[in-house]
């Protein structure tokens, strides 16, 4: 199953967790586009930086716009105010830390 | 970082020239282009007209909400009119054919309507259909984020992936937040300059030989 890579850039002004982010990250993708959508589209946090407030999520190709959509619809993370910004999508994580370098 | 270059603003219409060129200093020296845009939001014909005649040259996009049909008429047919869009809380009045066919300037979407705990899910249905009628008309699409506060910013891509996964053409929607924008604001700004007539005629200097 070949994936693309989105790193989104969490701006708040509290500390956001791996736990709440991935949470609201599910349930934005469940709430717009139900299970089966969840499902086709196969949201995963991959790494998530608290210090630096990045987060990586991997889904399925043909999905990244959905992906996009659904990350775009989180407005908030254990309920405190986010706003979640996709700054990179690659296919592979090498490629959006050169991507972001460059 | 949201990846935006130039911003629309919505300022209020007695604000002082002073004030107008503080803001924009203030976005031009964290590297954004400022162009100012004005939401009309007019309930009957006669006063989007006037306002029209009285604003359409101090800003760069004039938008009109459409909140009736008589408006809407007007805001579609009018060739100063940049940009339309549509109350999604008025259920009793849509976007339709009919307007597509009217339609000189562009749609525009924005993203904070359509923000959870919004308005509900109806949102989607009614922003479907607009976008059907759009790419069935083929007609100039703007995608804009809306947003009156921090929180509502999302990245132009993001925008654009939400539009086409309600339905909109993805070239239309990468358009929507790129190109047509800027080519509405650069159309206003040759058709602003003294020495525009109109499409097509322009005073040009006489060679001297």
């Amino acid at each position: 199953m070949t994936r693309r890579y989105v790193l989104v850039a969490i701006i708040s002004d509290h500390e956001v967790t791996e736990e709440q982010f991935g949470s609201a990250l599910t349930d934005a993708v469940r709430k717009n586009f139900g299970d089966i959508g969840f499902g086709r589209i196969s949201p995963k946090l991959i790494r998530f930086d608290p210090t630096k407030s990045m987060a990586i999520v991997a889904c399925k190709r043909e999905m990244v716009r959905e992906l996009e959509a659904g990350i775009a619809l989180i407005s908030d993370c254990g309920e405190l105010p986010v706003t979640p910004l996709v700054v990179q999508v690659s296919g592979t994580i090498k490629g959006l830390k050169r991507k972001r370098k460059g | 970082m949201a990846g935006y270059s130039t911003v629309g603003l919505t300022l209020p219409t007695g604000l002082f020239q002073d004030r107008v060129v503080e803001i924009r200093n203030a976005f031009r020296d964290n590297g954004l282009d400022v162009f100012l845009r004005l939401d009309l939001s007019s309930r009957s014909r006669e006063e989007l007209l006037r306002s029209l005649r009285r604003f359409r040259n101090g800003y760069d996009i004039i938008a009109v909400k459409c909140s009736s049909a008589r408006v809407a008429h007007v805001a579609c047919r009018d060739r100063r009119v940049d940009l339309v869009f549509f109350d999604h809380e008025n259920l009793n009045f849509r976007f339709t054919h009919a307007l597509a066919n009217l339609l000189q300037g562009a749609l525009e979407m924005n993203l904070a309507s359509i923000m959870p705990g919004n308005l509900g899910p109806n949102i989607y249905v009614s922003i479907s259909k607009q976008f059907d009628i759009a790419n069935e008309h083929r007609l100039k699409v703007v995608l804009s984020s809306g947003a009156d506060r921090s929180e509502l910013i999302r990245s132009p891509i993001q925008v654009a992936a939400l539009a086409s996964t309600l339905g909109l053409q993805e070239r239309t929607a990468l358009e929507g937040v790129s190109s047509m924008p800027l080519s509405i604001v650069e159309n206003n700004a040759r058709k602003r300059n003294p020495t525009h007539i109109e499409d097509g005629v322009q005073i040009v200097p006489a060679r001297v030989k």
